[in-house]
């Protein structure tokens, strides 16, 4: 005997049942509808808004450290606490030898200058760095190229200008393979850049010139010094696994005592971005917290209303259990109603949801950064689905066992 | 008479029925009873002898605590949830005092709906059922639901249901209970009529008329058949 399941006549039945009751069909589906689009909209929420901080990172190593030097702020071997010290291009090669987690490094050095063309100048930041650094800041060329290690090795005189320096300079003309003057300096533009991220180090690309450090160090006549060293530790590596390395070898040729953290600067960005992490992954379990809540919601309500439906009808089951209905039989039907409605409220709720993550998503479109990510993966959609249909039908099975034991003729006499 | 004297489509033997509480109450006591092939019955006695209960140990509603029940050859004793279904599917037919129509489903659907639970499709069950209620002059009312109908009408659907997957046994509980005189008679002509092509049918009523239009009347009064007047009737 076939199950009643896959009969045509059960689903009508279903239909006629859900559309006889259509305030209390309507208010079920819509506490399932918007359990799953609750879901739906803070999963891929927390997903978006993440992308949206992110981008503000874009282009930005997040696994930075940074060494920077400070004042003395103990006395050590003769040299007085509040004298300065200055970083140098040895100390950088000792370091880069020494230093166990360490992938892409560049010295900087940074002042501020003037940069002209023709008539026109404008202040500008001017930084020293190493070819390295394209691979840390990852600047977006609008124009020409970056800097390279051949450009420093051979002290070129040439520069990267920032977007708003071009601007300023050349208006809508292009920069590259022109001559501009830094605080009288000529040098050869090869590049015109932005950068994607808020984060930067130093400057911000769009407002600086970015030169070579050997030829920055030679036109300022800085020697061998060095204002800061940034480095990124490679990938499962933390930079505070370099910070002992750095700190040894610094204190050692600058007379530095030990203890004295204050004098050499270090920092841990990932520090930084780890508690974003965290910040994210809180987001994102009070996401799946409050969405999962709202879902359960909606669950709890479908077990209530199948339950409310089996008292309702208890007659009715009475006289299918009197012509014949078998125990499963009326199982079966209570829990196909529970079914039903789950998964066609829940993939309405799902599609909501989805749409909605789709108006962020263009809403929050840029054409240099991209997509922030306010989207549903059909993957997930399903298994929101699924997870609502499990759910929904476990609401139901209780009910639907309720059903199940009810004997005929105690339900015939039920009034 | 149209039953035949050595087929009992019932044969219940010394049945025996105990509610339990505080004070079990004994309510049918050494029970025994045969309804022949093509009988036309009713059991009649007064509020609380034990007539509904026997009814709903006849339609395997309800279970007995000792004797035997046999239907049509079964023997109906401890039967599975499952077995007990299938058996008042394919051998009883239920009329009942409130017609037990289903309200949303039409005339044609309730009379299908035990064919449904034999899985038999919906195209040949419709068809079926239709012939029942062609057979109760319905045909025209099939697609109506029951609170369209009169109380006769509904009745009347309720015994093309009842008939559909050509049961053994008719049971009927108070089947005019809740109709007017003038339909109560139309209605008891239509289990005569019924009657006539061989089918066997128990009537539970007080109604002395409704009685008086069967072959036998089984008397119960306070558990114990009173008067089981079968041999009378059979001499008859």
């Amino acid at each position: 005997m076939k199950t009643s399941f896959f009969d045509i006549e059960n689903w009508r039945e279903i239909g006629a049942t859900l559309a006889r009751n259509k305030t209390r069909t309507f208010l079920t589906a819509f506490g399932i509808f918007w359990g799953t689009a609750m879901l739906a909209m803070l999963f891929g929420g927390a997903q978006g808004f993440e992308g949206v901080m992110r981008r503000n990172f874009a282009g930005f190593s997040t696994n930075l450290g940074a060494a920077i030097a400070n004042q003395r702020t103990e006395p050590y071997k003769g040299f007085n606490k509040g004298t300065y010290w200055q970083m140098t291009t040895r100390d950088i090669a000792l370091i880069r030898q020494m230093a166990p987690a360490m992938e892409y490094s560049t010295e900087m050095n940074q002042r501020s200058g003037t940069v002209a063309f023709g008539s026109k100048t404008k202040a500008a930041s001017i930084a020293g760095v190493e070819g390295d650094y394209g691979n840390i800041m990852i600047p977006v060329m609008m124009e020409g190229r970056f800097l390279n290690h051949s450009d420093v090795s051979s002290e070129r005189k040439v520069a990267v200008i920032g977007k708003n320096v071009a601007t300023s300079l050349f208006g809508s003309d292009p920069a590259v393979g022109k001559y501009v003057s830094v605080d009288g300096i000529y040098f050869l533009v090869v590049g015109v850049a932005t950068q994607l991220s808020d984060a930067s180090i130093g400057m911000r690309i769009d407002d600086g010139v970015v030169l070579p450090s050997s030829t920055m160090k030679r036109a300022y006549n800085l020697g061998e010094n060095v204002g800061f060293f940034v480095y990124t530790a490679p990938q499962g590596h933390s930079p505070a696994e370099n910070e002992a390395v750095i700190r040894r070898v610094l204190s050692s040729a600058h007379s530095i005592s030990p203890d004295d953290r204050k004098a050499i600067e270090f920092v841990d960005i990932s520090e930084q971005f780890e508690m974003i992490d965290n910040l994210f992954l809180g987001i994102s379990i009070l996401a799946l917290f409050v969405g999962f809540g709202s879902l359960m919601a909606g669950v709890i309500g479908v077990g209530n209303i199948m339950w409310i439906v089996v008292k309702e009808r208890t007659q009715e089951f009475g006289i299918r259990r009197a012509i014949g209905a078998k125990p499963l039989d009326i199982t079966v039907q209570v829990l196909s109603e529970s079914i039903m409605l789950t998964l066609v409220a829940g993939s309405l709720g799902v599609c909501f949801g989805a749409l909605v993550l789709g108006i962020a998503d263009k809403l929050t479109y840029d054409p240099l950064l991209g997509h922030a990510g306010f989207e549903l993966s059909f993957r997930v959609a399903v298994i929101i689905v699924l997870l609502f249909f499990i759910l929904g039908s476990l609401a139901g099975t209780i009910p639907a066992l309720r059903a199940m034991k009810i004997k005929p003729i105690e339900a015939l006499n039920d009034k | 008479m149209n039953y035949e004297l050595d087929e009992a489509v019932i044969s219940l033997r010394d049945i025996n029925k105990t509610y339990p509480g505080v004070v079990p109450l004994h309510v049918l006591k050494d029970i025994s009873l045969d309804i022949r092939k093509g009988e036309l019955v009713s059991i009649m006695g007064a509020s609380g002898s034990g007539k509904s209960t026997l009814l709903n140990i006849l339609g395997i509603l309800d279970n007995y605590d000792s004797g035997s029940y046999t239907l049509d050859g079964v023997l109906i004793k401890d039967l599975s949830e499952n077995r007990a279904a299938e058996l008042r599917n394919r051998m009883i037919g239920f009329v009942f005092q409130s017609f037990n129509l289903i309200n949303y489903k039409n005339a044609l659907e309730n009379v299908a709906l035990p064919l449904f639970y034999q899985g038999v499709g919906r195209r040949k069950r419709n068809a079926l059922a239709m012939e029942q209620l062609e057979r109760m002059g319905l045909a025209d009312r099939a697609h109506h639901l029951p609170g369209e109908l009169s109380g006769g009408q509904k009745q009347r659907v309720a015994i093309a249901r009842a008939l559909v997957t050509k049961p053994s046994l008719i049971l009927a509980d108070e089947p005019t209970g809740a109709l007017d005189s003038k339909t109560s008679k139309e209605v008891m002509q239509v289990f005569r009529d019924l009657n006539d092509t061989g089918m066997t049918i128990v009537i539970v009523t007080h109604d002395p008329g409704v009685g008086a239009a069967t072959d036998r009347i089984i008397r119960i009064v306070d558990g114990r058949i009173e008067n089981n007047d079968q041999l009378s009737i059979i001499n008859d």
